[in-house]
């Protein structure tokens, strides 16, 4: 059989994060490293070019700091002082790429030791900034974390725009810092089209992953944690005909599902729906937020142009922030506000992201404003419209709401992000709002979302702009390459463990992927697919990610069989066209090649990995092995 | 029993009982993965009236019948549409369906 499938099999990045950890403390073990000869270790867990990792021992506990010099002159040093300890990790974080970064590490007694760590040059395609306008006094030793929404990466820039952290996985949508100085985001393994990834990880600066959260129903989106530490994130039921309307609470020790919500209880589904609603995603979740004072859940949905509030407990619904247009006259009696104050300048928001509760119990989100209506006839065009971030203040005795705060309103469809986005909330008066998905096509906001516009079209341009307000002054803004999901302010070091040792874990489960039950009539043949089906199956700890180009209309089928068993897995070949598209991440240029992840769960046993095209059955000679 | 017919076909039916009218496209992996289903069941329930009609070629039937994509399943009884199914389903989901008109 002449071999024109591909097979690829990969541990799990935490496990290949492992084993590099163990190489290296081996490697520093084989000799006595002083501060005068540290062990350095560039890129130390695989994914972060513009990091590494310092390893010595001192003859007695010490606390060392590390400065990493700033490329002009001293204003712009990064510098952490770490624990006082003998044996010391310190991760050296926020490097230049393609040069020679100087490093310093220094004792209190005055000892000190300059290294330097020549970076590589960053792939060809990051996102580049294209203009920044702030000061080093305002951003101190911050940075602006951005995440991708579609094949570019996490990346963070400096005041002067400078990429100073970058992680080459493609993780996703959300990301936020853990009280223990951690980072959480999604997970850059694919599960699901459009943009569904097996979980969320918990990751530090360096890359380094500690724990990935596995979801039944995958990942999307946001998530929040609780002061108890554990994870509120959204998901949803696969088993069923809708999509991105439930949420979880997990364990953030052992990942197991605690709580869930789901929306179909407390929403009707057929109702008030945006321009880009439809029956399988009415609702389309964008974020969830946890208000202690109030012990109550905020959702954004982004179909139904609602901010949804609900009681924790027991998920009663309290209030919902929108248009009342379309929604039964019972609801909204019961659950709207009646706009008050300057109504005049008063805008409802539509297909919003990234709701919030400040803490006086205002509410904030990133009015994107697609549509801009409820009704087909009164749309709004993207290059009429504006997107723009928004505070209401809400009184849920009255049922008032007054809109106190707006910004983006003003710069028109050049802030128009008709997808993703955010805002921050850091103090009375200082806000974020990050328009990260705006595109452009000859020079008007474009009428497609930036995952369908094509980036090397010279009459497209896909940009993402981030500002900071502070008391009506705006004194950031960055302009950037590309579309990013969400922006967060975060400084590099934080002052709790920057790193700590030992395999990471994979915690909770991926779902038994559905099966079809029936079969079709296929005659075996004893070959591999033609090459044009271009058939690559990726295996990993848990699952297999299936890929295969079919043209439109073809009947295609996984086949996992051995003597005893066999299981069946449609793929559906047909065009699909997706109203949302929050991370472009998983879309292929050719929309006939297709994926379909196949989960271990439920499997056991070696498996022949056949393949249903039209009438013939073919081997694609590889073998499946579940544990 | 599954039958293959047209607009003209249609509108000339004896719609007195439960039937099942699929429509489909000769283009769509959907539906020919559903023809399967369909054979399968029919096989337990060869009685039971199933037509098929192609989406493409019967513009205006499918417009008067508000079919807007394929494949569709129109589960009808004496010639009212009582449930409809939307894209490929697996048998428990169409079993269920026909028996709810039977």
């Amino acid at each position: 059989m002449s071999q024109k499938v591909k097979y690829t099999s990969s541990e799990h990045l935490i496990t290949r994060q492992a084993n590099a950890e163990k190489e290296f403390l081996a490697q520093f073990e084989e000799n006595k490293y002083t501060i005068d000869n540290p062990f350095v270790v560039q890129n130390p867990y695989l994914i972060n070019p513009l990091c590494a990792l310092i390893l010595f021992h001192t003859p007695r506990e010490t606390a060392p700091t590390v400065t990493v010099c700033g490329k002009r002159f001293e204003r712009e040093d990064l510098r952490h002082t770490f624990a006082a300890d003998t044996f010391h990790k310190l991760p050296v974080l926020g490097l230049y790429e393609d040069f020679a970064n100087r490093v310093i590490i220094s004792l209190p007694d005055g000892t000190e030791k300059e290294i330097v760590i020549q970076t590589a040059k960053l792939p060809q395609d990051v996102c580049r900034c294209l203009n920044i306008m702030t000061s080093a006094d305002y951003m101190q030793d911050n940075f602006m974390f951005l995440t991708p929404a579609g094949k570019n990466l996490p990346t963070a820039y400096d005041y002067k725009g400078d990429i100073r952290w970058l992680l080459t996985e493609n993780t996703m949508f959300d990301i936020k810092r853990a009280a223990n100085g951690n980072l959480l985001t999604g997970s850059s393994r694919f599960c699901r089209m459009p943009y569904n990834s097996t979980g969320l990880v918990e990751l530090d600066m360096l890359g380094k992953i500690y724990k990935e959260y596995r979801l039944p129903g995958n990942y999307h989106h946001d998530q929040f944690e609780m002061e108890d530490g554990n994870l509120l994130v959204l998901t949803q039921d696969f088993h069923r005909e809708t999509v991105e309307d439930m949420c979880v609470l997990i364990d953030r020790n052992t990942g197991e599902i605690l709580k869930q919500w789901d929306y179909t209880t407390f929403l009707p589904q057929d109702v008030a729906g945006s321009g880009s609603q439809d029956a399988h995603d009415w609702f389309h979740n964008n974020s969830v937020w946890y208000d202690k004072a109030t012990h109550s859940l905020t959702f954004s949905g982004r179909h139904q142009d609602a901010i949804v509030n609900i009681d924790f407990d027991s998920g009663k619904l309290n209030w919902i922030i929108g248009d009342p247009e379309g929604w039964p006259q019972d609801m909204v009696q019961k659950y709207f506000f009646t706009p008050v104050g300057d109504v005049a300048n008063f805008d409802w928001q539509y297909e919003q992201h990234a709701a919030l509760i400040c803490p006086n119990g205002d509410v904030m989100c990133f009015d994107n404003g697609q549509y801009r209506a409820k009704k087909k006839e009164n749309y709004i065009k993207n290059r009429d419209n504006f997107s723009r971030g928004v505070r209401y203040r809400i009184d849920t005795e009255k049922m008032e709401i007054e809109q106190v705060w707006q910004y983006g309103k003003e710069r028109g469809q050049e802030f128009f992000s008709p997808y993703i986005c955010n805002v921050e909330f850091y103090e009375e008066g200082h806000y974020m709002v990050h328009s990260g998905g705006i595109g452009f096509k000859d020079g008007y906001a474009a009428d497609m979302l930036g995952p369908f516009l094509d980036a090397k079209d010279p009459a497209v341009a896909l940009r993402s702009v981030t500002v900071e307000e502070k008391d009506g002054t705006v004194l950031y803004e960055l302009e950037t390459e590309g579309n990013f999901y969400r922006a967060e302010k975060l400084s590099i070091y934080h002052h709790g463990e920057n790193l700590c040792f030992g395999p990471g874990k994979l915690l909770g489960r991926l779902d038994v992927t559905p099966e079809f039950d029936t079969v079709p009539d296929a005659e075996p043949v004893d070959a591999q697919p033609d090459a044009w089906h271009n058939i690559v199956i990726e295996e990993d700890e848990d699952r297999m990610v299936f890929h295969g180009r079919f043209e439109r209309g073809t009947l295609a089928m996984i086949c996992l069989e051995n003597d005893k068993e066999s299981h069946h897995y449609f793929l559906n070949t047909s065009a699909s066209w997706h109203l949302a598209m929050c991370s472009g991440a998983f879309l292929e240029d050719d929309d006939r090649d297709i994926k379909m992840n196949i989960s271990k769960e439920g499997l056991k046993g070696k498996f022949a990995v056949k393949i249903i095209i039209n009438d013939k059955k073919f081997d694609t000679g590889v073998s499946f092995f579940c544990p | 029993m599954i039958q293959e017919i047209d607009t003209q076909t249609y509108d000339q039916l004896d719609k007195s009982g439960p039937m099942l009218v699929e429509f489909y496209s000769k283009t769509c992996g959907p539906c020919k993965m559903l023809a399967f289903v369909l054979r399968d069941i029919d096989k337990t329930l060869p009685d039971f009236k199933m037509y098929t009609i192609d989406y493409d070629e019967n513009q205006e039937l499918k417009e008067r019948l508000g079919v807007k994509g394929f494949p569709t399943i129109l589960l009808m009884k004496d010639g009212r549409e009582m449930d409809r199914l939307a894209g490929l389903k697996q048998k428990p989901v169409i079993k269920k369906a026909i028996e709810d008109i039977l």
